[in-house]
């Protein structure tokens, strides 16, 4: 299986990076010998089987029939279902819908049905605080989950969580959920697993060997990005703790709504890009910041959205590849970076 | 020239001035501002600002036909640089004012009415964006870089400083 994802000949011919090299000799010549495999060549500690995820991130879909976000989906689902090798399962990170109600969720199953991989989910704050997740658990089961999978252990939490504060203020469920759409909003507080999900996590990884190449999704990202846009998850210096005993940990996630990578330690920390609109980078300095995408422009509507696929190589390693429905990504990105 | 002389040269001067304006009449003399007055504007702005705040999360119906708000693609105002307009916009093919593109983003991804330029809501929204970027440069031109509105001190919303955790430098 091949690392690199080409998912047609201009920007195949477009790659500048050593697999990409490598693949293009062959092409080159006219012989079709598939994707080289260059990265995952090497040996590792722990047996691992190749093989692909793919992941989609915030849909955000409203209840408005045809609506344009609708689309962004279905473009999304479609560039997955392209991909040369298909991915095991698709990893969707949250917001499915923008305001939790039953007929968005409903829509985003139907559209991610068409999807020819099975799908695995975890809530956003925008799916959950309508019902506290009772149309989202329906449609994608349960909201915290771990499988192991080909010499990977997979772990998605629900990252959205925070202490009552509808109760005493007795508000209703819609004005529950309208404190949680600006991304500033001042009422929530910060999001996180809560101890329901320490806990969790900690009975979870107690028997897991820590050569095992672990794979974590969660809706916001496990570092302290940016608090005021809710873009950090409260509990993350507890769970960096805890996953401090693995080799290698791969944390995906969304609701940044653009690309953005992160290392502390053994954790790596990829941020994707939505389906449904992109946000700008909040005002601080990055650690990383040449993956950072390009400028957005709005005269574009497809540009600055997109999806990823992540490839498992056999030392447990992934290999990224961010995939935008417009080229807005940097020079360091477009070749797909190890992690 | 003796710093001192220098100093009666500037005194001289202002003297002079000051005689001219007085001579000119008592409705050139301008009335210090009072704290009042200095209320009365103030509050004017804040409550144009907040009629902008408003505005951007969605308060008028009448800017979207899909649900959609200023604020789902720039929260903070992060990203709309009022303070690089006028400038060469390709959706317009020409150089336009930061109205003229509030105003497209109305019409385009929310497909919402167009707002009378001159209106006072069209102003609000302008006076929330300005007011997220006090204190950035005012540079005309093309911004081709991301770039993200100032934190706002005391605008709604919560203000919540990074603690730094999390960066492995």
């Amino acid at each position: 299986m091949s690392l690199i994802e080409v998912p047609n000949r201009r920007r195949f011919l477009g790659m500048t990076g050593a697999a990409g090299l490598s693949t293009l000799s062959a092409t080159a010549v006219g012989i079709n010998l598939g994707l080289v495999d260059v990265v995952s060549a090497q040996g590792g500690p722990r047996s691992v089987t190749p093989f692909r995820f793919a992941i989609i991130s915030d849909p955000h879909l409203y209840s408005e029939k045809d609506h344009v976000f609708d689309k962004h989906l279905e473009d999304a689902v479609a560039q997955t279902n392209a991909l040369a090798t298909q991915p095991d399962f698709v990893l969707i990170t949250g917001d499915v819908s923008h305001h939790g109600e039953a007929d968005q969720i409903a829509k985003g199953k139907r559209i991610l049905s068409k999807l020819k991989a099975p799908i695995k989910s975890i809530p956003g704050e925008h799916d959950w605080y309508l019902d506290m997740g009772a149309a989202w658990k329906g449609a994608f089961g349960a909201e915290t989950w771990s499988f192991d999978h080909k010499g990977i252990h997979f772990i998605g939490m629900n990252s959205i969580l925070v202490p009552d504060f509808w109760t005493a203020a007795k508000l209703t469920p819609a004005q529950r959920r309208d404190w949680f759409m600006p991304l500033n909003s001042p009422v929530p507080g910060v999001w996180g697993v809560a101890d329901i999900g320490l806990e969790w996590l900690a009975k979870d990884i107690a028997k897991v060997a820590p050569d095992t190449p672990v794979v974590i999704f969660t809706h916001s990202p496990l570092w302290d990005y940016y608090p005021r846009w809710n873009f950090q998850v409260k509990e993350s210096p507890q769970i960096r703790d805890m996953l401090g005993k693995f080799n290698n940990v791969m944390a995906f996630h969304g609701h940044v709504h653009h690309t953005v990578y992160n290392k502390i330690g053994n954790l790596t920390s990829v941020g994707t890009m939505s389906t449904s609109w992109p946000w700008p980078y909040p005002p601080i300095d990055l650690p990383y910041p040449a993956f950072q995408q390009n400028r957005a422009d709005p005269s574009n509507t497809a540009d600055g959205m997109g999806s990823a696929t992540v490839a498992i190589d056999r030392t447990g390693a992934g290999f990224v590849q961010h995939m935008p429905f417009a080229d807005s990504l940097s020079p360091t990105m477009k070749n797909g970076f190890k992690v | 020239m003796t710093n001192q002389s220098r100093l009666f040269r500037r005194v001289g001067v202002s003297l002079a001035a000051l005689g001219a304006l007085l001579s000119a009449g008592s409705t050139l003399a301008a009335t210090p501002y009072t704290a009042d007055d200095l209320k009365v504007r103030q509050d004017a702005l804040t409550n144009s600002v907040k009629r902008g705040y408003d505005m951007w999360y969605g308060a008028r119906a009448d800017m979207a036909n899909n649900g959609l708000a200023c604020a789902n693609c720039h929260p903070d105002a992060a990203a709309t640089n009022p303070q690089t307009f006028p400038k060469f916009l390709p959706m317009f093919n020409k150089v336009v004012t930061y109205r003229a593109m509030v105003n497209w983003c109305i019409q385009n991804p929310q497909g919402g009415k167009l707002m009378d330029v001159n209106s006072d809501d069209m102003t609000a929204l302008e006076a929330y964006s300005f007011y997220l970027h006090k204190g950035t440069k005012i540079e005309t031109g093309l911004v081709t870089r991301q770039t993200a509105g100032a934190e706002p001190a005391s605008a709604r919303g919560f203000n919540v400083k990074g603690t730094g955790i999390g960066f492995d430098k």
